[in-house]
């Protein structure tokens, strides 16, 4: 493995990033980033969450304007300030979440913005002739007059597709384009990038899938913490190199510590089937056991039945067969307060939505889910100074960095946010937690405090289910680790002799020894 | 059949059809109590009481269809009742349409800086434009009509309207001077089972029609045409389903929005000086009565498309005709709610939905008994038929609405 250096690469560039900086208050997201993408090549960006590989897009894609730096598109410099430029200057995006009306037909969609018209119409005509023609000659297979509500996961991200090409884009970003999809919709997506290619598209594509990223690029590019680490040519490079590479070393490590063996089964689910928003089950019979004093490391690509699992521990969903036992009692049935107050703690995934009040003072939002119970209420009365000396008290415990319990929440950073929702559960005295990534997308320092707390958690005998994306914060704060694949548990490791790339090969269903199979 | 179902135009008619036939039945067997269920006088004052709540309606299909909540339309209509009597008065009926339409536009301009350029809650903004708008218009009516004679701080004085006309040959209008036959009332006079009923309505709507009315329901196809057939259209469409996608696609999202709910404006404002000027000839404050409202709930009834608002503000303009020419019309309009609801309940058991179907019969049994064992309805109940139409009208038809996806949502560019 080898850097590739600018005399080296021979071939023309169609975009060139110089010394991009981009500061948002607080993080700088961007530090004088070097991106160089050739003519025609597929060229991934690769980093962890929060590596700056979307705000360096969204500046190439003029949605943010960098602080400082140069870019050039096809050997001019350019500088874009929305997205309409860009489109002008021939990039296109297609976004991480689809930017698609599902309301409008696939044609309204892709001709918003570029209408063709007719006598002050817009000519449906022969848009649907183009939207055809582009089809064909790609192969993206669509229908112009459905309506996109009526589109599967995959067919949506062919109609981003079309809708950049239509604009004559020659520069493709796809922003982590596989998160959303299947293996199946995977393979058709890959194909066609490789169709894209050969018509002499460039194509910029943005992942953290290290299998699906060398079989698919030319190039690649590490970004780590807002910085370019290298650029090497995917043939010359391993997994588990770039794994490296994304991670580097100075970064804080999650441990574990011994634990006594403990046998007591706190939750126990039997044969779990919970129903998806489409109606189909997104979880199939799952039988699991966390015990006290453990944590529980449920690994998966997300999508996988791993948030409606959750939701259906706690009562937000309800089961369609099998039965949950908290300490041996079933809690089917239960609804969501009082498998609260039986000893569920929860940390959202989405901590701003569903953990906190955003526009409420600290000390309401340490009420919040315990709001029943002493020393929040007293009988039909909420007792706010007893409320408000355990909103201090879990600002001292937990090391939430606030002026005070007036504070509203929305001013707190999102590392603050997270460890006020983690002490209001922990300081309940669960009898068991259940953390949905609770380090997503917060600074170095507070990801230490969460893991921190979790040990402890765990210390103090509580069982602990953890969802996360981070496999080596799964791999190194679980006593046990299963993988939820479509809906089923599809292994159960240790993580003790687990590695990354092990682990996410059974994420995707790849075969055990290695080899991924996406090609 | 194929023919049936390629032509959108033929099953509206057959569906207008089924509607006169189902009237004509029910005129039959409430005979000799009414007479009006079905009649020209009924038609014409149908579409005269549902031009003024078309016209909310179409108003709120175009701030929605722009992803913003106008609540405010009521308030609109307001100043559109205050500004057309005034126009009128100052400079005569046709200048007074253009400066109640004015008058309106002002009011959707007001709720436009608020929520498109400073993000107020849509809802908020509303209620604070039908607050401010009586508010105003008593103050402009104590400042202007009070020193008038026949005006005062509540009311204007009298006004004189657009004027109607009367189609040629169909309900005997001048064609260049020449005074054509009034084929319809020949119809009507015959008094066949049916045809003259059909005859009868046809002639309500195109005798002595209104210009004002003229103008209102060409603003149907105009809207469809607009708000789907041109890029603008799409645009403002897109800047209500998902208004971060368009921004994405160099749609300039707040003027799409902007425009929208100042053409929401103009037509409420258009409405309500329909209402003073053509309706009432005059000004007289708390005259819209809730207007603005009902128009809003005939964009939800419609499914968010003109035809059906068009549909919502004829169902309510009828029912407000039948209770103001005849009270006694009013009880047969239950022999109609009784077969409405036999429909409904025929429909649940085609789909195998049993219980409902069930509750459904009961129902319309329990009308017809009403029906049956009583002359006349409740002295208070026929001044709010209308609305109580309205109310069940939409109790049944929301299950299958959808609305624009970001309809009421506060938009900020940038902010996902």
């Amino acid at each position: 493995m080898k850097p590739i250096t600018a005399t080296e690469a021979a071939t023309a560039a169609a975009v060139e990033l110089f010394e991009i900086t981009k500061r948002f208050p607080g993080v700088v997201a961007n530090d004088r980033v070097n991106l160089r993408v050739a003519e025609g090549e597929i060229h991934a960006v690769v980093g962890e969450n929060g590596a700056g590989k979307s705000t360096l897009m969204k500046i190439l894609y003029g949605m943010q304007t960098a602080d400082e730096g140069r870019m050039l598109v096809g050997g001019t410099e350019v500088r874009f300030s929305s997205p309409s430029e860009a489109i002008d200057a021939g990039i296109g995006m297609v976004h991480q979440h689809f930017m698609l009306a599902d309301h409008l037909t696939v044609l309204e969609n892709v001709v918003l913005g570029a209408e063709p018209t007719r006598r002050g119409m817009i000519d449906h005509r022969s848009a649907h002739r183009h939207l055809e023609e582009l089809g064909k000659s790609y192969g993206l297979d669509l229908e112009p007059t459905d309506l996109v509500e009526s589109l599967e996961v995959g067919e949506r991200q062919r109609v981003e597709i079309i809708k950049v090409l239509y604009r004559g884009a020659k520069v493709l970003i796809l922003d982590e384009p596989t998160s959303v999809l299947v293996p199946q919709e995977v393979e058709n997506l890959f194909h066609n990038l490789r169709e894209l290619k050969a018509k002499g598209h460039t194509i910029i594509f943005i992942d953290h899938k290290l299998e699906e990223v060398l079989a698919i690029a030319d190039t690649i590019t590490v970004l780590r913490q807002g910085r370019t680490v290298t650029t090497v040519s995917s043939s010359e490079v391993t997994a588990a190199e770039l794994a490296e590479l994304m991670v580097g070393s100075e970064l804080p490590k999650p441990s574990t510590e011994p634990r006594e063996s403990n046998q007591q089964k706190t939750l126990s689910l039997r044969s779990v089937t919970v129903s998806g928003d489409d109606g189909r089950p997104a979880v199939s019979s799952v039988d699991l056991d966390i015990h006290r004093g453990e944590i529980l490391g449920v690994a998966g690509v997300e999508g996988n039945g791993q948030s409606e699992l959750v939701e259906a521990i706690l009562g937000l969903r309800p089961l369609a067969e099998g039965d949950l036992l908290l300490d041996g009692e079933s809690i089917s049935h239960w609804p969501v307060r009082r498998r609260r107050e039986a000893g569920l703690g929860y940390v959202p995934e989405d901590r701003q939505r569903r953990g906190l009040l955003l526009d409420a003072p600290v000390w309401e939002n340490v009420m919040l889910g315990h709001q029943t119970r002493r020393p929040y209420a007293r009988g039909p009365w909420l007792d706010r100074s007893k409320a408000r000396d355990a909103a201090s008290q879990i600002i001292t415990d937990f090391d939430v960095r606030t002026p005070g319990v007036d504070t509203t929440v929305r001013a707190l950073s999102g590392g603050n946010q997270q460890k006020l929702v983690i002490g209001r559960e922990m300081s309940a005295r669960p009898q068991m937690l259940i953390a949905a990534h609770p380090t997503r997308g917060i600074d170095v320092g507070a990801q230490a405090a969460v893991w921190d707390n979790l040990r402890k958690a765990r210390r103090e005998g509580m069982a602990v289910l953890l969802l996360s994306a981070d496999l080596e914060e799964l791999i190194g704060l679980a006593d046990r680790l299963v993988v939820m694949l479509r809906g089923r548990l599809a292994a159960e490791l240790d993580p003790s002799t687990t590695t990354p790339r092990l682990l996410g090969s059974h994420m995707t269903g790849a075969s055990v020894d290695g080899e991924s199979d996406i090609k | 059949m194929q023919l049936l179902r390629s032509s959108i135009v033929l099953r509206w008619m057959l569906a207008a059809l089924g509607v006169v036939i189902t009237l004509s039945i029910c005129q039959e067997l409430a005979r000799p109590t009414t007479t009006d269920l079905i009649s020209t006088g009924t038609a014409e004052a149908t579409l005269r009481r549902a031009v003024p709540i078309l016209l909310a309606g179409l108003g709120g299909i175009w701030a929605e269809r722009a992803g913003v909540v106008n609540i405010g339309l009521e308030g609109m209509m307001v100043l559109g009742t205050w500004f057309g009597a005034w126009g009128a008065l100052e400079f005569g009926p046709w200048w007074g349409l253009v400066i109640g339409v004015t008058g309106g536009a002002l009011g959707g301009l007001l709720h436009a800086v608020a929520t498109v350029g400073f993000g107020v809650d849509h809802i908020v903004s509303g209620v604070a434009v039908n607050i401010l708008a009586p508010a105003m218009a008593r103050f402009l009516s104590g400042e202007v009509f009070a020193e008038r004679s026949g005006g005062g701080i509540t009311q204007s004085p009298r006004v004189d309207s657009v004027g109607n006309l009367d189609l040629p040959f169909l309900s005997g209008g001048d064609l260049l001077g020449w005074g054509t036959p009034d084929l319809l009332s020949w119809f009507v006079d015959k008094n066949w089972l049916l045809i003259s009923d059909i005859a009868a309505v046809l002639s309500g709507i195109t005798n002595s029609l209104s210009w004002a009315s003229l103008i209102a329901l060409t603003l149907i196809p105009l809207s469809v045409f607009i708000l789907w057939r041109t890029p603008f259209g799409l645009r403002i469409r897109a800047s209500g389903e998902h208004p971060v996608a368009a921004d994405s696609l160099g749609v300039s999202v707040y003027q799409m929005k902007f425009i929208a709910v100042v053409v929401s404006g103009a037509l409420a404002g258009f409405g309500g000086a329909f209402i003073a000027i053509e309706q009432t000839g005059v000004y007289r404050e708390g005259q819209v009565q809730g207007r603005g409202f009902i128009g809003l709930a005939t964009v939800i009834f419609g499914n968010w498309q003109p035809v059906g608002a068009l549909l919502g503000s004829l169902l309510f303009g009828f029912a407000d005709a039948l209770q103001l020419r005849d009270r006694t019309a009013v009880h047969a309009l239950l022999l109609l709610v009784g077969a409405a609801l036999v429909a409904l309940a025929l429909r649940a058991l085609m789909r195998g939905k049993h219980s409902s179907a069930a509750i459904l019969v009961c129902a319309s049994a329990a009308v017809l008994w009403w029906y049956a064992a009583t002359e006349e309805v409740a002295g208070e109940l026929p001044p709010i038929t209308p609305h109580l139409v309205t109310l069940l009208v939409l109790v049944f038809a929301t299950s299958r609405l959808r609305m624009p996806a970001a309809n009421g949502l506060r938009y900020r560019r940038g902010q996902e």
